[in-house]
């Protein structure tokens, strides 16, 4: 017999609430305008096992067949014609880049590898776009083929060199994970599982960022400990890690009052990450500024920022910025208000990214936003994966 | 068009995004009350039901025929519930997880229930909120859990446990 208890109805009834017109009203329009592209791989996975499959029985059959009448010499003209490269090793990654279509993905990931590429990542439906001229056209490229884990993350340092992460899934409470990392050389035609050495398994694996070619940074978090960062030098083969001190007025403690670092950035030799988390004190959470001067060996604090975890971005070493509407450029000293023109109706926040001084990017349930005047005028480019674009 | 269901689902699995939408209709307010019932914030509840909605219409295939859409579409909503509920921690671990040693010692102990269910992890949130809030039948949350009718309320009971501690103590005795 399950116990009835009202006091527990009454506790999830206040956690509850019912869809707004406007939501439902949106949702319909989109599922009204056209269906998501299916998930064919299943499908294009068992169509090439059986081609393999076939392929394998017809060459054993046709040796079978061709051994009584063989003399050795004779052989070779016809074994030596073409036949299907059973010994060719098959790349774990899609050497073609196939258009799919996308639809209304809610979560993108942007990556501003130069002042002009810019990469895109949408997990929903694990695709990957790159574009050359700060958004204006798009060009999907290939990922790995991931079973399973977290919600991967990529970074790239150019129009060609790149790194994605896929995490595993975790122990509870993130107390270990395990991690995988890939390196593309070739914009993302194909990918080379790295094998990499140095990261533990404590820890969930979050935030990949790589500054150069060979240096890069991957963060990991939990509940209960203070924030890794590992660091590599060599391209991501072999990694060490250095934790984040905990700022002043914030004190680790078990039960998520940790913190969470964010993407590492690079200005002029100085690496800047942003961590955020929830502090024990006051029950807020509470953003911070960490920085390193040798390369990510040791972080320091540096400055406590206006919390807004989902908005925060570098746009040079002084200049931060927390939306599109506040911005400080002494290095978190002050902040003052922002004029922009940057809007969304999106209830969630949106993510802001900086190529440099003047290029940046914004990204909010698909939408994609670009400013090249450093965060005052925003236009919206029209993008492949998303629908109502 | 034909009102029949089956037909309504066949044409929803042929790609009709309006056939989906009758589909969904009946559906999608309790979906979006599981939503917010786990992750406690509307845009997130939003960003949750909006892609089982569509994962759901993408894998609509696997449904059944004669089977209900609403357990199998709350599976859905579950699955990226737990996503989102991952993603972050200081959202739903705002105060430690309820450990035996954590536990009030008092049976007439106060326990705050909203703290609570916001540290709650998600295997035992689902369940009771599938029960005490949607009031789901016992068959229909063990469909959703994927698990026979018996594990179900074996659950159900252990997330009261993990919750209650002193009501699951009077249960026992």
């Amino acid at each position: 017999v399950i116990p009835d208890d009202p006091e527990l109805r009454a506790a999830l009834e206040a956690r509850s609430g019912v869809p707004s017109p406007d939501f439902a009203a949106r949702l319909g329009a989109s599922l009204r305008r056209r269906r998501p592209a299916p998930n064919i791989m299943p499908a294009i996975a068992a169509v090439v096992v059986l081609a393999l499959c076939a392929a394998t029985i017809g060459v054993l059959v046709y040796k079978r067949h061709l051994q009584p009448h063989q003399g050795g010499v004779a052989s070779s003209p016809r074994l030596g014609s073409p036949t299907p490269s059973l010994g060719t090793p098959r790349p774990t990654a899609s050497e073609t880049p196939s258009p799919s279509e996308l639809f209304m993905p809610t979560d993108v990931q942007l990556d501003p590898a130069t002042h002009d590429v810019v990469w895109a990542y949408i997990p929903f439906d694990d695709a990957l776009f790159r574009s050359i001229d700060q958004g204006g056209h798009w060009q999907q490229r290939s990922l790995p083929r991931i079973h399973g884990g977290r919600q991967p993350s990529i970074s790239f340092v150019d129009a060609n060199h790149g790194w994605f992460v896929n995490p595993g899934e975790p122990e509870t409470q993130c107390n270990a994970a395990s991690v995988a990392i890939w390196r593309t050389v070739d914009g993302a035609a194909s990918w080379q599982q790295l094998k990499i050495s140095g990261i533990d398994p404590e820890q969930c694996k979050e935030n990949i960022s790589f500054v150069d070619l060979n240096h890069g940074f991957l963060t990991a978090a939990d509940p209960n400990r203070r924030p890794t960062i590992f660091r590599t030098s060599d391209g991501g083969r072999t990694w060490r890690k250095a934790t984040l001190p905990d700022p002043p007025g914030f004190v680790s403690g078990d039960g998520g009052f940790t913190l969470r670092a964010g993407i590492v950035r690079k200005f002029a030799g100085v690496l800047l990450v942003e961590a955020a988390g929830m502090n024990s004190k006051t029950q807020k959470v509470d953003q911070y500024v960490f920085r390193s001067v040798d390369g990510g060996a040791t972080w320091t604090y540096a400055a406590t920022v206006p919390y807004d975890v989902e908005t925060f971005a570098f746009v040079s070493a002084t200049r931060w910025m927390q939306g599109a509407s506040s911005e400080t450029t002494d290095a978190g000293k002050t902040w003052h208000k922002f004029q922009s023109d940057y809007s969304d109706a999106a209830p969630v926040a949106s993510t802001f990214v900086y190529a440099d001084g003047q290029v940046g990017y914004a990204t909010v349930r698909g939408d994609f936003h670009r400013t090249t005047d450093g965060g005052h005028h925003w236009v919206m480019p029209k993008t492949p994966w998303l629908l109502s674009g | 068009v034909s009102d029949d269901p089956s037909q309504i689902l066949e044409r929803a699995k042929a790609g009709d995004g309006q056939a989906f939408e009758e589909l969904l209709t009946p559906v999608l307010e309790v979906g979006f009350r599981l939503a917010m019932t786990m992750l406690n914030d509307r845009g997130m509840a939003e960003d949750a039901v909006q892609e089982a909605a569509l994962k759901a219409w993408r894998n609509l295939g696997r449904l059944r025929p004669g089977s209900p859409l609403r357990p199998w579409f709350l599976a859905v909503v579950a699955n990226e519930c737990r996503s989102a509920r991952r993603t972050r921690w200081w959202r739903v671990l705002r105060f430690p997880e309820i450990t035996t040693s954590q536990r009030p010692s008092r049976l007439d102990e106060r326990i705050d229930l909203a703290a609570a269910l916001e540290s709650l992890p998600t295997r035992h949130l689902l369940p009771l909120t599938l029960y005490y809030h949607l009031d789901l039948p016992i068959a229909e949350v063990a469909r959703v859990l994927r698990c026979s009718e018996g594990a179900a309320r074996l659950r159900i009971h252990r997330a009261l446990a993990a919750i209650r501690p002193a009501m699951a103590l009077e249960v026992d005795s």
